[in-house]
């Protein structure tokens, strides 16, 4: 395949780009019909991909040559039919990663970016093909990447353009696999750590709409991956899970930060409110964790595999206290408006933290559980979670399988034992820490 | 792979069509991107025109997010298929068919107001996007057709500026860039300020109108954010050439943007100096503030936060400054008032931080600014010389201080200073030497503004200059002494005659000394044009009398250090003073005579050590000995006076030392001039005012009836009547009218008004003084100065004759008032009744003016002048015949002034040898004898006369003496004239016997 360099280099940018890829289709269809395996694209044509497709300077003294705009679009118009007229699978895959897989040199950043155009591209044209493809390839970069890739998407069509995000939208009934890995990235991508880092409203409202839709959406990646536990290393997390645990964790206190800050300017964006949606997402997330026993179950899977990350948990669990830290010492909005949308988010995450461990999402014990949530405030929900069922359950190392999330309150709820420290907690109800202790009863207080 | 939703996907595509009807569905996307590329109607199969090709390309932008680099691509060439139309149709003067530009219009409209909702919509990801888009697109706009023939040249901005924003396209993209920049400026002001300043450098000079449009859109963010951009651009570059460049790839072909900065504010400095002038100060300030990462304002984007950057900022404005003389006068003047003493702190803690040659070519930078800095230069040098002042030395410890460091900077700056003007002005003058065929109007002299400025404040320089603060005086004076060779000689002599008229010490004098040697390589003719300069300063009045005293005692002080010092450096310099000084001496003659006794003092100072002219016209002389005399009475009243009050007599006693020698040399110039000094000398001695000095009553003695009559005291009497009568005034000597001097007929005696008489110890000194003058000139000796003064004081100095006969026709002149009967020999003892009237004026002149008998003693050492007296003689030698004859007193002594007067008279005359010893002896006798006696004794003395007459031709000059002696053998026998004398003798033996050898013959 080498050899087509030199017929090439006279060729203006386009058809020789052009050229290329009608030569590398004919490669990789001999290359599969070779047999050899692994099917492997040789160094010769990942070299020759880089020099005329992605115009990657080959050595300091040639200055690569430069594509205008409109030439872009033309080879991005044609990697579109390219990809749409290729009816195998497999050589799509391998066309798409001898083009788009990363090799961890100088040609990345020009990888990424036509990456970034022919997925946006796609999305607009509903090329399932390539949506599929980038899908995979999006299981398989590095973490960074992906960001990256759903960072461009985010940017073109929830911020960009304004009313094309109904045609992103659109995309997860043609490519629901897509959509499950663009949530993965995209809540990766934004941790609600800053003002930058929180999901346009738009996004959030698609997100929400495409899990309602269809709640197996979220685990579509993970249904449909082998698990041969040759997860590359730093790729995304095999479900969304965890960061949309995040989100509606985070939520209440990031956007009650975000509005304090936009409202003095007066400009800030007065969209609508976001805390129904997050609502929703948390119920359905919720309901995804329930589905998950059975097909863990299916899978033989149930109490070996962890969904939720503990570590991911313990990061959530001190953004969490710091961000509670936060609202406490400002005190711009009112101290019952903070202390309520406090509450919330522990409730939100007690709540996740209960479901996720009764339906086989999080392998860890109690215990654990404790010493990461041992710097949050006090809240009932919580304790309760943390306590666990101690009445029923004298080891409570013991893997609560099958719990009933149900069955979690009733028990504690009839048995309001001693009260010991009952008026301590309620004397500065804001920075009671959860102190547990072992052995000890919990005092039940309806409300404070 | 794909598992689930593989299966079936164009029934997904459908599905999806169904959501969203309003939005055209993938596949008919996806012709619209085929038509967008290839410029054909896929569906139809013809070519799309322009307008629906853009229209095509809008469609694209709103739907399809990858398709926008493409579109805004294409777009570039619509806005400039639309601006070559435009140009088109004015170069044509819209002869041609115009529908094109119009047609294309309403497409830039379109595209326009889908730009600008997007902007709208989402500033954030379209701002930054569109901003760069428009403007690379107005630069290369404004690059290709620049060269159109309707277009403007470049320079002229304005006319640049009406054209392209009379073009559609232009305008409409300048008004998508203002639009982003109103929207980035909230958070990334530098992103869009960057591309601004990239395009400009790239397209300059047809880029400005932009940049100017822009820049007085919004002036205020414009200009900080210009600065803040060239300061990081600056900061890369400054770290690049210190070879501590970490990203070296693509750096190096960039331009600096500082140009562009600096063309920027350039232009706006036209309306918005203020603000580009604040701007650049709190740059300054802002860029010295201890560093505070915490601040609220500051956020990442901001320069402040950077310590590089921070550090950077000074010298970025100093190369600002540099670059731009605008600029760098918009700052200069309110930059100095802002370096107080904590900023200088902190200025130094930052400037610690940068090594050592970038600190210098700051230095060197500075100094060149300062240079060349039009205005505000006398400030900085203030500014400079007080902070690098050392403070005393009592307060400086061991330990410097921390404003040490600032001073030692100063000091520094201060020396860089002087040394670069140093080399501007004398390689200036070189330049002007090298090539002395070419005119000066032809290639004009550098000019450097910094003592262009200073030349205006050469008296305040000059000031403090005299302060004579350590250190300060000397770069003063170096800085004089700079001004002086750039300015010429104009502006060195204004520096002289301010040193020569501020100097208050010989140290501080000796300054303008200093500068004078180091002025005299190069410049000829310093010291006569500043004693010119002075003068007309004396007479345009422009000193005060301190200054004015000062100046006169500065130039006396410089005459007289060449007597001091003969082959210093200095006396050739005396002399040039002295002789310029010599050249305007009537014009300080005139300062004798001033109000401020000081300046008069001073003045006389130094007339009394200039040299005197070579020539000089008899005029001048004339008025300058008036001068001096006129001076020297008064010098003598005010000692007098001072003397009675009995304070500063010494300062008295040394302005008449002063007058004295100016007279006595003055006199001795020349025979004119001691003729006039003489002559005045004796008239102001008689004169009505200074009589009292020397002891005399104030009484009328001319004998004229115009001034006798008091009216106060008789108001019968009216000189119009009497005057009316006789038709005339004439004064008919000897006749009845004479009786006016001693009163009207009728009335009694006139009273006599009761002087005061003054203190007679002082009438004495006064008296001594005068005569120490008339001696001093009269004496030959005075020629020579006073080198055999010292001679004189064993052996009085013989009395010049000629300078004795002037004094005595003098005398007669101003005694004796009527020239009848003036002859020298004597007449007969009873003619002298004929000259009665005469005789009495006389003998009252004498008896109002004691000090006419010591002048006469002076005539009489004056031999032979003293016959030129005669008339003065024998009128009071016949009044005082007449008084012993006439008196009933039994002892002479009982008219006590009668007595003294014979006494005098008749050694005077003994000295004067009118008389022969033995006659001369008798007023030895005098106080023991009766009037008569007394009157048979003068009738002797008269008859010698008149027998032996007052010749001057009967002396003869006596080389072994010096002066002219009689030889009384040659005359008559003198026993036949003794006999009266030895009869009185015998007559009172009793008394006189001891007195009988001084008559022996």
């Amino acid at each position: 395949m080498g050899d087509i360099r030199q017929s090439l280099l006279p060729r203006d940018v386009l058809s020789a780009a052009k050229e290329l890829l009608y030569h590398l289709d004919i490669y990789i269809c001999n290359l599969l019909q070779s047999g050899r395996q692994p099917p492997q694209v040789d160094t010769k044509t990942l070299e020759l991909v880089e020099e005329f497709i992605l115009h990657a300077p080959k050595d300091r003294n040639t200055s690569a040559r430069r594509m205008s705009a409109l030439q872009e679009l033309q080879l991005l118009e044609i990697m579109c039919s390219c990809f749409q007229e290729q009816s195998r699978d497999a050589v799509r895959q391998l066309m798409f990663n001898a083009l788009f897989g990363l090799q961890g040199n100088q040609a990345d950043e020009s990888r990424m970016a036509l990456l970034g155009k022919l997925v946006s591209m796609a999305i607009a044209v509903g090329r399932v093909p390539i949506l599929e493809c980038a899908a995979t390839w999006l299981q398989r970069s590095h973490r960074v990447f992906c960001v990256r890739l759903a960072q461009v998407l985010v940017d073109d069509y929830c911020s960009m353009v304004p009313g094309s995000v109904s045609t992103l939208q659109n995309i997860h009934s043609a490519s629901p696999r897509f959509c499950c890995q663009f949530i993965t990235a995209v809540t990766t991508l934004y941790d609600l750590s800053s003002e930058e880092l929180t999901p346009p409203t738009e996004l959030l409202q698609m997100i929400v709409f495409w899990i309602q839709e269809d709640l197996r959406l979220i685990l579509i990646a993970f249904l449909n991956t082998p698990l041969t536990g040759s997860q590359p290393i730093s790729s995304l997390d095999v479900t969304p899970l965890g960061g949309l645990v995040r989100w509606c964790v985070k939520a209440p206190l990031a956007y009650r930060r975000d509005k304090k800050r936009t409202l003095p300017s007066g400009t800030g964006e007065t969209g609508p409110d976001v805390g129904p949606l997050f609502s929703a997402l948390h119920l359905s997330v919720l309901q995804v964790f329930m589905l998950l026993p059975n097909i863990l179950n299916e899978k033989g899977l149930f109490g070996r595999l962890a969904l939720l990350q503990m570590d991911s948990l313990a990061t959530l669990a001190s953004e969490l206290s710091r961000l509670l830290d936060q609202a406490d010492k400002q005190t711009h909005v009112s101290a019952a408006d903070t202390q309520a949308l406090s509450q919330l988010a522990l409730d939100r995450l007690a709540q996740a933290l209960q479901v996720a461990m009764a339906n086989g999402a999080l392998l860890c014990s109690r215990e654990d559980l404790r010493a990461i949530c041992s710097r949050l405030p006090h809240n009932n929900l919580l304790q309760l979670v943390l306590s666990g069922p101690v009445m029923y359950y004298n080891n409570i190392h013991t893997p609560p399988l099958a719990f009933s999330p149900h069955a979690a309150h009733s028990p504690i709820a009839s048995h309001p034992a001693h009260t010991p420290l009952a008026t301590h907690p309620s004397a500065h109800p804001q920075y009671a820490s959860q102190p547990f202790m072992t052995g000890m009863a919990f005092p039940f207080r309806p409300s404070h | 792979m794909s598992v689930a939703f593989d299966a079936n996907p164009v029934k997904a595509m459908q599905s999806t069509h169904t959501h969203t009807p309003q939005t055209p569905s993938a596949q008919e996307l996806s012709q619209e991107i085929k038509s967008f590329i290839n410029g054909i109607d896929v569906a139809q199969g013809r070519k799309l025109s322009v307008r629906e090709h853009a229209r095509c390309a809008v469609r694209l932008l709103r739907l399809v997010p990858a398709c926008r680099g493409a579109v805004l691509e294409h777009l570039r060439g619509v806005y400039d298929e639309h601006v070559s139309a435009f140009l088109h149709h004015l170069e044509t003067d819209g002869d041609s068919s115009s529908g094109v530009s119009s047609n294309l219009e309403d497409i830039i409209q379109e595209i326009h107001s889908v730009l600008s909702e997007f902007i709208r919509l989402n500033p954030r990801a379209w701002a930054p996007l569109v901003s760069t888009w428009a403007v690379d697109l107005l630069g290369q706009l404004s690059s290709k057709h620049a060269g159109r023939r309707v277009a403007p040249h470049s320079s002229s901005l304005n006319e640049l500026l009406q054209l392209w924003m009379s073009c559609a396209a232009t305008r409409s993209l300048m008004e998508a860039y203002s639009q982003c920049l109103a929207a980035m400026l909230a958070w990334c002001p530098d992103a869009c300020v960057d591309a601004l300043l990239d395009t400009s450098v790239q397209h300059s000079p047809h880029f400005d109108w932009v940049v100017a449009h822009i820049g007085s859109a919004f002036p205020g963010t414009i200009i900080s954010r210009v600065l803040a951009c060239g300061l990081k651009d600056f900061c890369s570059h400054g770290t690049k050439d210190q070879g501590l460049m970490m990203m070296v790839v693509d750096k190096g072909s960039r331009v600096p943007k500082i140009g562009s900065v600096v063309g920027i504010l350039g232009h706006l400095a036209a309306h918005h100096s203020d603000s580009i002038r604040k701007e650049l100060l709190r740059m300054f300030q802002e860029s010295l503030n201890p560093s505070s990462p915490l601040s609220p304002t500051s956020s990442s984007t901001s320069w402040e936060s950077s310590p590089q950057l921070r550090r950077a900022a000074v010298p970025f404005l100093l190369q600002l400054a540099a670059m731009s003389p605008n600029l760098f006068g918009a700052v200069s003047a309110e930059l100095v008032d802002l370096l107080r003493p904590p900023v200088l702190l902190q200025l130094q803690t930052l400037l610690q931080g940068i090594p050592r040659e970038e600190l210098d070519n700051m230095l060197g930078l500075a100094v060149h600014l300062i240079s060349q800095s039009p205005s505000g230069g006398a400030k900085v040098l203030r500014f400079l010389a007080d902070t690098a002042t050392p403070a005393s030395v009592i307060i400086s410890g061991p330990t410097p201080s921390p404003h040490e460091g600032v001073r030692e900077g100063c000091d520094r700056l201060l020396q860089m200073l002087l040394l670069h003007l140093h080399k501007l002005v004398f390689n200036r003058t070189d330049g002007v030497e090298v090539s002395p065929h070419h005119s000066s109007c032809m290639q004009p002299q550098r000019i450097i503004p910094f003592l262009e400025e200073l030349q205006s404040h050469i008296s305040q320089l000059c000031a403090e200059t005299l302060r004579l603060e350590r250190k300060r005086h000397l770069w003063l004076h170096q800085l004089l002494c700079l001004l002086s060779v750039y300015g010429g000689l104009t502006v060195a002599t204004e520096a002289f005659c301010q040193l020569l008229t501020q100097a208050r010490n010989p140290e501080e004098l000796a300054l303008a000394w200093q500068l004078h040697t180091m002025l005299s390589s190069c410049m000829v003719g310093l010291i006569p044009a500043a004693v010119t300069r002075c003068v007309a300063q004396i007479h345009t009045h422009t000193l005060g009398p301190r200054q004015l005293k000062q100046l006169l005692l500065n130039l006396a002080t410089a005459i007289q250090s060449q007597e001091e010092d003969t082959k210093g450096l200095q006396s050739s310099m005396a002399t040039q003073v002295g002789t310029a000084v010599s050249g305007h001496l009537q014009n300080f003659s005139g300062l004798l005579l001033h109000g401020d006794p000081t300046v008069s003092h001073a003045a006389v100072r130094l007339l009394s050590c200039s040299p005197l002219p070579r020539t000089s016209s008899p005029a001048d002389l004339l008025l300058l000995s008036r001068a001096a005399v006129t001076h020297f009475f008064l010098v003598l009243r005010k000692q007098s006076e001072g003397t009675k009050a009995g304070r500063d007599g010494g300062q008295g006693s040394e302005a008449v030392n002063c007058s004295v020698k100016l007279l006595s040399r003055f006199a001795a110039y020349s025979a004119l001039t001691l003729k006039a000094v003489l002559q005045q000398l004796i008239e102001g001695a008689l004169h009505k005012g200074n009589t009292d000095l020397f002891g005399g009553q104030i009484a009328e003695m001319s004998g004229a009836p115009l001034t006798s009559p008091s009216a106060s005291t008789d108001p019968g009497v009216s000189l119009l009547d009497i005057n009316c009568r006789f038709g005339t005034a004439v004064n008919f000597t000897g006749s009845v009218w004479s009786v006016f001097h001693a009163g009207v007929i009728g009335k009694g005696l006139k009273v006599r008004t009761a002087t005061k008489m003054p203190d007679p110890s002082w009438v004495i000194q006064n008296v001594q003084t005068l005569l120490a003058v008339i001696i001093q000139c009269c004496s030959p000796a005075g020629l020579n100065g006073s080198i055999n003064g010292s001679q004189s004081q064993d052996e009085p100095a013989p009395i010049n004759a000629e300078a004795a006969k002037v004094v005595a026709v003098t005398l007669v002149e101003s005694v004796c008032p009527d020239v009848a009967n003036g002859e020298l020999s004597w007449p007969p003892e009873e003619h002298a009744r004929t000259t009665v009237e005469r005789d009495i004026h006389i003998r009252r002149c004498f008896e109002a003016h004691p000090v006419l008998f010591p002048l006469l003693q002076v005539v009489a050492a004056g031999r032979p002048a003293l016959c030129y007296c005669s008339a003065v003689l024998r009128g009071l030698l016949a009044t005082l015949l007449a008084h012993w004859e006439a008196s009933r007193e039994a002892l002479s002594t009982d008219s006590p002034w009668h007595l003294q007067a014979s006494c005098l008279l008749v050694s005077c005359m003994g000295e004067g040898q009118l008389l022969p010893p033995v006659l001369a002896n008798v007023h030895e006798a005098f106080p023991h004898l009766s009037p008569f006696e007394v009157r048979l004794l003068l009738l002797t003395v008269w008859e010698y006369v008149r027998g032996n007459g007052p010749m001057p031709q009967k002396f003869v000059f006596s080389p072994d003496k010096g002066q002219f002696c009689r030889d009384f053998s040659r005359d008559g026998d003198v026993a036949r004239y003794v006999a009266p004398i030895h009869s009185v003798l015998h007559k009172n033996i009793d008394r006189l016997g001891h007195l009988c050898w001084r008559f022996q013959l």
